[in-house]
């Protein structure tokens, strides 16, 4: 298969971008998006110019790392998975695809299509963890937690923090995320202890760090590659308005 | 900027409240439109209009009301801003996931509806409070009741020669009103300027309500204010569509069993409201 891919091509963060226009001949339809990005670049580097930077690690779409928005699309046309899992039989022969890296404030681009997503960790530092004493293993079962409740917990745990919600989002919103790893604790008894703190600092963290307002358009919830639901985003709501109503807990300063 | 320090959350939730209050109201302003379709020359819609415009505790929901809708178009500007702000660099490919078409221009739709307020407020809000010259009646039985007992005062030499020539002038003037300023059932004096309503009436009428029915009537003649109002009608239910599910995911109401039943009643209250307006536009156009 051949295509004409327009690649954002960015120096550094300061840098001023553009697009690049490259002919890619011989494709198998087989192979995976990033490997065709890795045959693009081995043709680059042999004629001794800079190859296109992109993220990417495990490459079995669970680490998060791959992140591309392919022709409108966050993880391109394909849903439910990572860019890494896409492969060129969703494309046409002789198609145009557009490659272009994650755009919103807090992911400053480092180079190319690798943007700095530190925004997503440090959101996490702020709550997405339970303060545990650590000691022997509990006795399993010591603490009873319903099925239902685990199944969510587990489905909102699936969250791999690629940022495709703030992608796809037109207000570069990261509700989905930060309400998948709300969800996550307070579902479970262990998250309760500390539930109103966390959702309070963890979105004063989110708009501290320029995410936009959420529009409940749900575009976050087409692309997300773990088809985290929008009733998480609803769960945080709730667990805010209760933190801030009910809990005589106060932001942490 | 103070409001910066509240959460996101914070203020789309109070958005959202906004809106709600805004929602509760449209039922309210429809049902009161709705009587002008009743042949009753308007004593439905007059009767409807003045327990608006003089009821102590709907004066109190007009003062929140106002609020309501200046502070859901602060905040939504505001919050846009925000967001158009979170990404400074747009994407060159424009986003082809598949959303809900009319969550994405809830701005445009309200900005259109914004406008519209501007207009319909011209038209009839700015005129009960005397910014804008408006149409009046006054019903012939009032005035009767008046001239009556100025009769009585006058018989029992109450009134200063002052007085006496303004109710000989007043009672002249309203001897020679022209047949066109009186309705059809010849009970009421329509189409009058508040000058006139003192002229022929006296300055007892210096208070005198607008007259809302034979307004309305007069601007739905108007084929080219018709379709204004049409066409926002159908924008109106752009932004509806998007109203009331998203009110209830702000507020954190989700929930498989009853979040279907909210899409219904959302999609019910998107079509059915703005229709109930359509309707008096189109019964004018059409029917009368």
């Amino acid at each position: 298969m051949d295509f004409t891919l327009k690649i954002w091509r960015q120096e550094s963060q300061k840098a001023k971008g553009r697009f690049e226009t490259y002919k890619i001949t011989d494709i198998s339809p087989d192979c995976s998006f990033l490997e065709m990005l890795d045959i693009l670049n081995e043709s680059l580097v042999n004629k001794l110019s800079h190859p296109v930077c992109f993220d990417h690690d495990c490459r079995e779409g669970i680490c998060g790392m791959c992140g591309l928005y392919i022709n409108g699309h966050p993880h391109g046309p394909d849903s439910a998975i990572t860019t890494c899992q896409l492969h060129m039989r969703k494309f046409k022969d002789g198609e145009t695809i557009t490659i272009e890296p994650w755009r919103a404030k807090p992911f400053p681009i480092i180079r190319d299509l690798v943007v700095d997503r530190t925004a997503l960790d440090k959101i996490i530092q702020e709550g997405g963890y339970v303060s545990v004493t650590t000691g022997g293993v509990p006795d399993g079962n010591s603490i009873l937690i319903p099925k239902h409740k685990a199944d969510k917990a587990m489905d909102s745990a699936s969250c791999i923090g690629c940022g495709a919600c703030v992608a796809a989002c037109k207000n570069a919103s990261a509700m989905l995320f930060v309400s998948a790893k709300v969800s996550q604790l307070a579902l479970l008894p262990q998250g309760k202890p500390e539930a109103a703190t966390r959702v309070q600092n963890m979105v004063a963290k989110m708009d501290q760090l320029g995410f936009g307002n959420c529009t409940n358009t749900y575009a976050c919830e087409a692309e997300c590659p773990k088809e985290i639901k929008r009733s998480n985003i609803a769960r945080m709501n709730r667990e805010f308005i209760l933190a801030k109503v009910a809990s005589e807990e106060d932001l942490q300063q | 900027m103070k409001l910066i320090q509240f959460a996101s959350i914070t203020k789309k939730i109070a958005l959202a409240a906004f809106g709600l209050f805004l929602l509760l109201f449209l039922p309210v302003h429809l049902g009161i439109n709705l009587c002008l379709l009743r042949d009753d020359g308007g004593e439905w819609y007059r009767n409807a209009s003045h327990f608006m415009g003089t009821n102590y505790i709907v004066k109190v929901f007009e003062i929140v009301l106002l609020a309501s809708v200046l502070l859901h178009i602060c905040l939504a500007i505001y919050l846009t801003i925000e967001n158009w702000l979170a990404r400074p660099v747009r994407y060159k490919v424009r986003t082809k996931t598949k959303t809900p078409f009319m969550s994405r221009y809830m701005i445009w739709t309200g900005g259109i509806i914004a406008c519209f307020l501007v207009l319909h407020f011209i038209n009839f809000y700015f005129v009960k409070l005397d910014l804008v010259q408006g149409k009046y009646s006054a019903s012939i039985e009032q005035v009767d009741k008046l001239f009556q007992q100025k009769a009585i005062k006058l018989q029992q030499g109450e009134l200063n020669e002052k007085e006496q020539a303004a109710l000989m002038a007043q009672y002249q003037a309203i001897s020679q009103i022209s047949p066109e300023k009186m309705d059809k059932s010849q009970k009421n004096m329509v189409n009058l300027t508040k000058e006139e309503v003192i002229q022929y009436c006296g300055e007892d009428f210096k208070h005198v309500e607008p007259d809302f029915y034979t307004m309305s009537k007069e601007l739905f003649a108007n084929k080219t204010y018709s379709l204004i109002y049409l066409v926002v009608f159908v924008v109106l239910g752009f932004h509806l569509y998007h109203a009331i599910n998203s009110l209830a995911q702000t507020l954190g109401l989700s929930h498989r069993k009853y979040s279907p039943i909210i899409d219904w009643i959302s999609v019910f209250y998107a079509v059915l409201v703005p229709l109930g307006f359509a309707i008096i536009p189109l019964w004018f156009m059409f029917v009368k």
